[in-house]
């Protein structure tokens, strides 16, 4: 007889404590939502993304730059017309015959490896980039006789379509005057 | 709380409603489902008439407790289904441990999908997005390159000092190795070496260390030995120097605001 007083007179205190977990709870998640949604709207975030899209694509850039095998001079020329971009890919474009049969009478075998490398600048709006890339770059001639060389590039990048390609690269100059 | 007993007491009013057709049927055969408020004799019909051996105190002494000028007001008997009500009184019970749950699901997944975004390495790396520590670290990068790279023989105290302050760990023995040639000889061939940043670019901020990549420019005279070399070549070199690039990276730690080299990596050189 007085088991469904006891029920219901029972169900309230739980009731009550349900109620505080579940505002605990509702509490819990709009503050774990927000910090979420602050996480992924964040835009220094969205800017070091950016950095690094640009720092990757450089590096690749420079590097696919000073690499050539002789005798697959098309495939590694068609690879730099599609690392760059502008000014710098108009030049490849214009010298890519004199330049072939110049590797392929010299018979050399280019390939860089990036030691380091940094972003400089980056104005992301305008999509345009600079940095810096520490290059070893090892030739090896026709008698196998291979010369390692170091290379401080600084390079130039424009993102087109939404990527970032070299638009501009170069050695850094020495004692004030640029050199090879 | 007077959700849960609204919410108890439409309960048993749908239930009252719900037995009400039985008792209606023995008195009015017509089979005419009447409103049960418009007939003031289904209601103690129904309380006794379906279920008489239903507990039937429960319900007073129940009313009696929780809502006294209800059961005033409420004509209808709300014929107490014990187990169902109580079962229905769960109900709210149930609703709230199931939106905790939710709730408490989405806290923890967003708290997950936010941890993943901060742990994010470009995000963790703030080259550059701090502008203003990025350009610190620059101008003191250049700076203790310019005075641990220069050396000129007959003043020697700021390169010993650059020496003492701006290096920390490892980078006193590397910057120890990298001049050790230098040194023994410096007195002798009356070095002086000038060293200036070109270009520098800050690879990686995290925290209180930073990875700085530089390329420097290094003029280096000899002021004595006309017999080293001799001639035209020995005063050629005087006038211009010997210029070479060098390129390496720089870690860097800060301490008491200042940043202190750790490391010098010559890339293998």
């Amino acid at each position: 007889m007085t088991r469904q007083v006891r029920a219901s007179a029972g169900n309230r205190p739980a009731l009550a404590v349900a109620l505080v977990l579940t505002l605990a709870a509702g509490g819990f998640a709009a503050w774990e939502g927000r910090s979420w949604y602050a996480a992924a709207h964040d835009d220094s975030a969205a800017y070091a993304a950016q950095r690094d899209r640009a720092l990757a694509a450089g590096e690749q850039a420079v590097q696919n730059l000073n690499t050539l095998d002789h005798r697959r001079v098309d495939q590694g020329l068609d690879l730099w017309e599609t690392s760059t971009t502008g000014e710098l890919h108009k030049q490849l474009v214009d010298g890519r015959q004199e330049f072939t049969s110049q590797v392929k009478a010299a018979k050399t075998v280019t390939t860089a490896r990036v030691l380091s490398g940094a972003v400089t600048e980056l104005d992301d709006r305008a999509g345009r980039a600079r940095l810096l890339v520490a290059l070893r770059v090892t030739v090896t001639a026709p008698d196998s006789k291979s010369t390692e060389k170091d290379s401080r590039m600084l390079g130039e990048l424009t993102r087109t379509d939404g990527q970032w390609k070299l638009s501009g690269l170069g050695q850094a100059p020495v004692g004030g005057t640029a050199a090879g | 709380m007077p959700t849960p007993r609204h919410h108890l007491n439409r309960q048993r009013r749908r239930q009252a409603l719900a037995d009400q057709p039985a008792a209606a049927k023995a008195h009015a055969p017509v089979g005419l489902l009447p409103e049960p408020d418009s007939r003031p004799g289904s209601g103690p019909d129904s309380r006794t008439g379906p279920r008489p051996g239903r507990r039937p105190a429960a319900k007073p002494v129940r009313e009696a407790t929780e809502v006294p000028a209800e059961e005033a007001t409420d004509d209808r008997p709300a014929a107490p289904k014990a187990p169902k009500a109580r079962r229905r009184g769960l109900a709210p019970l149930v609703v709230l441990c199931v939106l905790t749950l939710l709730l408490g699901g989405f806290a923890g997944w967003a708290h997950s999908r936010a941890g993943e975004l901060r742990d994010d390495p470009a995000r963790g790396n703030t080259a550059l997005t701090d502008l203003a520590r990025t350009s610190e670290i620059k101008g003191q990068t250049t700076a203790a390159v310019a005075a641990l790279f220069s050396y000129d023989h007959a003043d020697t105290g700021p390169f010993e000092r650059a020496g003492r302050t701006l290096l920390t760990g490892k980078a006193v023995e590397q910057h120890r190795t990298l001049f050790a040639g230098v040194l023994a000889q410096a007195a002798r061939q009356k070095t002086v070496i000038t060293t200036t940043v070109t270009d520098s670019a800050v690879e990686r901020i995290d925290g209180d260390r930073a990875r700085v990549l530089v390329y420097a420019d290094q003029s280096s005279v000899s002021t004595a030995g006309t017999r080293r070399t001799g001639g035209k070549q020995q005063s050629k070199a005087q006038d211009q120097g010997v210029y070479a690039g060098a390129m390496f990276a720089l870690d860097v730690v800060r301490r008491d605001g200042r940043w202190l080299v750790e490391n010098i990596d010559t890339f293998g050189r």
